[in-house]
């Protein structure tokens, strides 16, 4: 052993000693976080002029953009309450509600560390966007009885009662999409051969199913062949040649990846195929995925949508749209244009969130999400007509009624009838 | 322990005639005693969210200190490591998800990865120099969607998750201690081997592959061979903070081995201090702890400071934390030298320069 | 008695043969040079004798057919290689440097005794025992590429050019230290040159390889007295 060496240890474990004495010194304080509410007393994070709610979501790297917007919509709906007073609750208090967002970044392990950090400071978690990130904490939030509620995945565990009693989706799980599309194709009175291709993991499979139950028993319609790629590769060239083949005149096309599906909307025109078109609403943008995939050259392009679209010219002089931009700016630190529909789903949680805070009686979690799950029918600002939030549906999520919208060249309408 | 010796009973400029207060025997002696007391009775007296962050801490130290195993201490680029952690936590999910044995999930955990480092090793260190560090950049980018594919094994996109390890009655213990107590327990157990391997015979081999393969050649040491065991290694050690990882964050999916990962691990490496034990331990805390005093500051800008944090401390401590002391040492001689008479007179020739090469060795230098 | 004998020895990195029969013979405590022009394949021939290059024909050391060997078995038969560009850890003390050499070694008394040796014979090693060995310069980057492959302990050194980039006045001190190791130890040597001059204080004889052939062998007295060694090497 080496005198250097040892004193250098030797300094090394007083310091980490002093360390610990510090923490140490700290002391565990109070025992009762993360033991759940107990009877009757007020729950972490409300008290009687406030309420915090805790938010974990991506705000740096790939999924910055949507994630961004998760915090910006509930942000700004209620600063901008908040700004008139606060929210009034069941109990005839009312109250400011604060959001404390943090950077999950989408990896699991740091939405787990902040869940862990946010959990007796926030009276429930709400908004954050991404399946794993959610997945993540989910047991904990159940053991801790801490709601998670609104969140931004198309997960159906979330939206499971028996699974998932601390929890509830918001937006439409892949299936509700799927099957959406299908209904309308199934209402047509013409014949169609339909051809399939699907991501080869959680969200194809979702889509394909909800599509597939839809169109089960309708006689003229007909898949004529199906495919799937995985999320991973560059190029689907190969089968779209091979679909095209098949003579299809609908193409049921679900695909998360925004680069393939333009690559797939040039391909198929290449090789002269062009049928109707059913994409996810997450890579149906008009701007980012459409014009640059050439989307005109075919007779229709067909997605879904729950929520009223800022940008377009349709919108542009209706009261929602103009409230609901003016306080993003104001409040929810977003002083562009909203760039992803997330901004507008995370405004409709907090005004779905206002909605159950006037139903709760008493100020605890469970109260809350009793609250929270007595909702019926409700009209959230932005939702387009036929849609709305309903909380009562086992195994469906806040939002499980989505219109089918076709594209017009700009932007899209709702359409009741496949043509 | 030899070579240590040998550098310890260099010609020291004049030592003192009392050891100093460090070096007294009864010190030795006691400073680890007080660290074991402490760790002993911090979990017990510490918060729950303080436990929560130092068993986190404990997780990714290991998967640091598995790192520093073949970057740090054998010279090898790996870009790979958290490949191994993903697959140390998705067997472990497994197994618990099918109620093995948890001493033979753990064992499976460190077992499997090893296999994996192996089998990859074997391939890559043949190829030497930069075709490892390609190699390795490609298990995370293979890893994800391959996580994604094995759905049957691993739950596909929506990974796994697995609570295990129940606090056990008799203890009377708060899960974040019982957890707390077990890292500490396993990541304890592998820092003191990993410590005497790289501070004994193999670990000399390894700094000898580092610092020049021809020369290990020469000395009858196959680079080839410490590559692979130092990779194997390190995919073991992996295993161990995967499995880690699930008793800790209870959940795995495809996301927790993405590639950026992998970079942010050999980041908390370099910020640590590359070749060091104490520096993993720093690596651990700084890629647990970043985040979080980012995320206080302004959760929008955390890549950003992040990014910021870590140019500031690389350009002070080029060679991370772990190098603080000999900065400071170094900084005090200086002045020390500069105040003139007390000062031990230096070789005639000899400038700055060299008398920042002087002070003591890194620790890496003094095992070698 | 004949310690290291290479008997038409060839060597290819890959496709490309560079030893096309390569002869070389050194007796117990001899030292033997290797001359040449740049690329004419002394590098590659002790490369071939420690097993760092693909080789044919008959290596034999101390009787025992040593080609095929891995570098660290020939290693461990007690040859050690200086290698061109000398090969020290930069990052490790000129002392830590010295105990690398020593790796293979187990009577840890004797490796000190050595080290004491290896400083007496380097004097300007010995005040830079604590540099690092990136600190060093050339000439004393050489000596201790030349003290770690006497910590081993080896029977035969091979020497890689060890004058390479050294002012003429180092490059002499250099040679001159060998020259003493080998007078107080014995050890055999392989001593590859391009400055003949150099090699002819240190060798009893030596060979000229072209193209990766012999071309000359003789005696250091025979070769220096060589018209075409003179011109081709002697600056004469
Ligand atoms: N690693 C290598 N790969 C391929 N060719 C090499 C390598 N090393 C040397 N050579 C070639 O082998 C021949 C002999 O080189 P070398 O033995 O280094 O010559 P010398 O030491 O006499 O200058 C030269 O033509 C050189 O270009
Ligand atoms: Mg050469």
């Amino acid at each position: 052993m080496n005198k250097q060496f040892r004193s250098r240890t030797a300094r090394g474990i007083a310091v980490a000693s002093a360390l610990a004495l510090t923490l140490t010194a700290c002391g565990r304080g109070d025992e009762g976080g993360g033991g759940g509410s107990r009877g009757g007393s007020a729950s972490p994070g409300i008290t009687d002029d406030s309420v915090t709610l805790g938010i974990t979501t991506p705000l740096s790297g790939a999924t910055a953009g949507p994630g961004t917007c998760t915090v910006a919509g509930v942000k700004a709906y209620f600063g901008a309450k908040n700004a008139e007073g606060g929210v009034e609750f069941g109990d005839g208090k009312t109250r400011t509600v604060e959001i404390e967002a943090l950077d999950d970044a989408y990896d699991p392990q740091q939405a787990k560390a902040n869940y862990d950090q946010l959990k007796d400071d926030v009276f429930a978690m709400t908004a954050g966007l991404g399946t794993p990130t959610n997945r993540a904490w989910r047991e904990a939030a159940i053991a801790d009885e801490v709601p998670q509620v609104l969140v931004m995945t198309g997960d159906p565990l979330f939206s499971d009662p028996e699974e998932s009693p601390w929890q509830l989706g918001f937006v439409p799980i892949y299936q509700n999409e799927g099957e959406a599309m299908g209904e309308l194709l199934a209402s047509s009175t013409g014949e169609h051969k339909v051809a399939i291709l699907s991501q080869n993991d959680d969200f194809g499979e979702g889509y394909v199913e909800g599509f597939k139950s839809a169109i089960e028993g309708s006689d003229n319609i007909e898949i004529v062949n199906e495919l799937t790629y995985e999320a991973t590769d560059t190029s689907v060239d190969a089968q779209i040649t091979e679909l095209a083949s098949s003579g299809a005149d609908v193409f049921f096309n679900a695909m998360s990846v925004t680069p393939l599906m333009i690559s797939a909307l040039q391909k198929a025109q290449q090789v002269n195929w062009t049928p109707s078109w059913f994409l996810p609403s997450n890579t149906s943008s008009p701007g980012a995925i459409l014009e640059p995939g050439g989307a005109a050259a075919y007779p229709g392009i067909y997605s879904v949508a729950f929520s009223k679209t800022p940008a377009a010219p349709a919108f542009a002089d209706n009261e929602d749209v103009q409230t609901y931009l003016a306080a993003l700016k104001e409040h929810g630190d977003y002083p562009d244009p909203p760039a992803f529909p997330h901004c507008q789903w995370s405004w409709m949680v907090g005004a779905t969130l206002e909605q159950a805070f006037a139903e709760m009686t008493e100020p605890t979690r469970e109260n809350f999400m009793e609250a929270l799950r007595s909702i019926e029918g409700f009209e959230a600002p932005l939702m387009l007509p036929d849609t709305s939030v309903s909380t009562g549906e086992d195994g469906q999520p806040a939002v499980s009624t989505v219109v089918v919208q076709k594209y017009n060249g700009k932007g899209y309408d709702t359409v009741e009838t496949f043509e | 322990m030899a070579s240590a010796s040998s550098v310890s009973s260099a010609p020291a400029s004049s030592a003192p005639s009392a050891p100093p207060f460090r070096q007294r025997p009864w010190v030795r002696w006691a400073l680890p005693l007080l660290l074991l007391v402490v760790l002993v009775v911090a979990p017990l007296v510490l918060s729950e969210g303080v436990n929560e962050t130092l068993a986190r801490i404990g997780v990714f130290a290991v998967a640091v200190l598995g790192l520093n195993v073949v970057m740090g201490y054998t010279g090898q680029v790996s870009l790979g490591q958290i490949f191994f952690l993903g697959v140390g936590a998705y067997v472990t999910a497994y197994g618990v998800q099918n109620d093995w044995n948890i001493v033979g999930v753990f064992a499976l955990a460190c077992l499997i990865p090893a296999v994996a480092g192996l089998l990859v090793a074997l391939a890559a260190a043949r190829l030497g120099g930069l075709a490892i560090a390609m190699v390795t950049i490609a298990l995370p980018i293979v890893g994800v969607p391959l996580a994604k594919r094995l759905s049957e094994f691993t739950g596909g996109s929506q990974g796994l998750s697995a609570r295990f390890a129940e606090t056990p009655e008799w203890t009377g213990l708060y899960d974040d201690q019982w957890q707390l107590y077990v890292v500490l327990v396993i990541g304890g157990l592998v820092f003191v081997l990993t410590r005497a391997l790289v501070r004994g015979k193999y670990g000399r081999a390894f700094a000898i592959v580092r610092g020049n393969e021809n020369v290990a050649s020469s000395m009858g040491i196959s680079p080839y061979r410490y590559k692979v065991l130092a990779f194997t290694i390190a995919s073991l050690i992996g295993g161990v903070s995967g499995f880690l990882y699930m008793l800790v964050i209870q959940y795995t999916s495809p996301e927790t081995m993405s590639f950026g990962h992998s970079i942010e691990l050999l980041a908390a490496m370099v910020i640590g201090g590359a070749g060091s034990i104490v520096g993993s331990l720093l690596g651990g805390a700084y890629y647990v702890l970043i985040p979080e005093l980012t995320n206080q500051v302004d959760p929008n800008l955390t890549s950003l400071l992040q990014g910021a944090i870590l140019l500031v401390v690389l350009f002070l401590l080029p060679g991370g934390l772990a190098s603080l002391p000999r900065a400071l040492t170094r900084g005090r001689r200086r002045t020390r030298v500069g105040r003139g008479p007390a000062a031990t007179p230096s070789t005639p020739s000899s400038t700055t320069g060299s008398a920042t090469a002087e002070p003591a060795p890194t620790e890496r230098q003094g095992h070698a | 008695m004949t310690l290291l004998e290479l008997e038409g020895v060839t060597a290819s990195y890959g496709p490309v043969q560079v030893l096309d029969g390569v002869s070389l013979s050194v007796p117990d405590n001899g030292a033997v040079g290797i001359l040449g022009a740049n690329g004419a394949g002394k590098t590659t021939t002790l490369r071939a004798i420690s097993g760092t290059v693909k080789t044919g024909g008959r290596i034999t050391f101390d009787g025992k057919d040593i080609r095929g060997l891995r570098p660290d078995q020939v290693a461990a038969l007690g040859i050690a290689h200086v290698p061109e560009g000398r090969g020290t850890l930069g990052d490790l003390t000129v002392r830590e440097n010295l105990r690398v050499g020593a790796y293979l070694r187990k009577d840890s008394k004797a490796i000190e005794q050595d080290i004491d040796y290896c400083l007496d014979l380097f004097p300007n090693l010995q005040e830079r025992i604590r540099s690092n060995a990136s600190a060093l310069s050339g000439g004393e980057q050489q000596m201790l590429a030349v003290g770690r492959a006497i910590m081993s302990k080896p029977r035969l050194l091979l020497l890689d050019e060890a004058s390479l980039g050294l002012a003429p006045s180092t490059a002499k001190n250099v040679y001159d230290a060998i020259r003493r190791l080998r007078v107080e130890s014995g050890i055999a040597m392989v001593v590859v040159e391009q400055n003949a001059n150099l090699a002819f204080t240190l060798v009893d004889s030596a060979t000229v390889l072209e193209v990766g052939r012999n071309v000359l062998t003789g005696t250091s007295a025979e070769l220096k007295g060589m018209d075409e060694i003179r011109r081709a090497y002697l600056g004469g």
